[in-house]
């Protein structure tokens, strides 16, 4: 077992992980809060069920207004369905207006 | 004058994607239109030339004289990962447009063989430091014409009069093969 190759493989990594950390806090992109909330919310399962490429598409898809049922998500269950359709309906966008979607 | 023909070398009668046959995947992927393929030119040409340079003071300064040359495959995609993270973050941050029409093959610019094999090429060799920067510019040139060239030649074949069964990537397939042949009119050149 050679330390060095571990060493400097750790060492080589750690300075482009910093170096990616440092660009990323200068390069960082200002989302609408919305889509964050309402991935969190949704299943998570990343099946692409729903026609999107994984759930940040889905709900990317839902706050911009392309997918209008949150039902096309086939792994969410009335419950989360209902959550994601009320906080869409009630949650103003940075326009001032929510998206409307249905069940 | 032996870097003009090293550059010379490298970008027209050693194509990359031509005569050594990397990078087909991005190739055939982005060039339907030659804006599109333009942009991946560039952002190819940024990620192989600090690669080549990068990974040429890893191998040199760090792994030979630590006797661990067997690490450099793991080392130079760790760099080349990093370095399409770096340039996928600021295309998303710059220009929302052309990071939306590269979709998916940006990040796989990560796993385009041209850039690996640069950087492996450039060890193998062994090119002193302005040498490996000479071919980190010359081979995404190179490419670069190559998918512009192709991406306009698809853009004609939109509108002839292509067999039923030819259409589409097959077409797109034997246009590639033919640019091949074209250019190994020059091999052995330099």
């Amino acid at each position: 077992m050679n330390i060095n190759a571990i060493l400097s493989l750790l060492a080589i990594g750690a300075v482009l992980g910093a170096i990616l950390g440092i660009a990323n806090k200068y390069l960082i992109v200002e989302e609408d809060n919305r889509i964050g909330e309402v991935m969190e919310m949704l299943p998570g399962a990343n099946c692409g069920g729903c026609g999107y490429p994984g759930c940040s598409g889905f709900a990317n898809a839902l706050v911009e207004g392309e997918a209008k049922k949150v039902s096309a998500c086939v792994v969410s269950n009335q419950e989360t369905r209902e959550k994601i359709s009320t906080y869409l309906n009630e949650t103003p966008g940075p326009d001032g207006q929510p998206v409307k979607v249905t069940v | 004058m032996e870097l003009v023909s090293l550059f010379i070398g490298l970008t027209f009668v050693n194509n990359v994607v031509l005569s050594k046959f990397y990078a087909v995947c991005p190739l055939l992927g982005v060039s339907k239109k030659p804006k599109n393929a333009l942009n991946m030119g560039y952002a190819v040409t940024f990620v192989i030339f600090v690669a080549s340079i990068v990974t040429w003071c890893l191998y040199n300064f760090v792994l030979e004289p630590l006797e661990i040359t067997y690490l450099d495959l793991i080392t130079f995609i760790l760099v080349i990962a990093s370095l399409v993270q770096f340039v996928e973050m600021f295309l998303k941050k710059t220009s929302p447009e052309i990071y939306k029409s590269m979709g998916v093959y940006l990040p796989l610019i990560t796993t385009n063989c041209a850039v690996l094999g640069v950087a492996l090429d450039n060890i193998s060799a062994g090119y002193n430091l302005m040498q490996a920067a000479v071919a980190g510019l010359a081979v995404p040139i190179g490419f670069t014409i190559v998918i512009y060239v192709f991406a306009t030649i698809r853009e004609r074949l939109e509108i002839a009069n292509v067999p039923e069964s030819f259409k589409g990537t097959p077409i797109a397939l034997i246009t590639a093969g033919l640019m091949a042949c074209a250019l190994a009119g020059i091999a052995g050149l330099v």
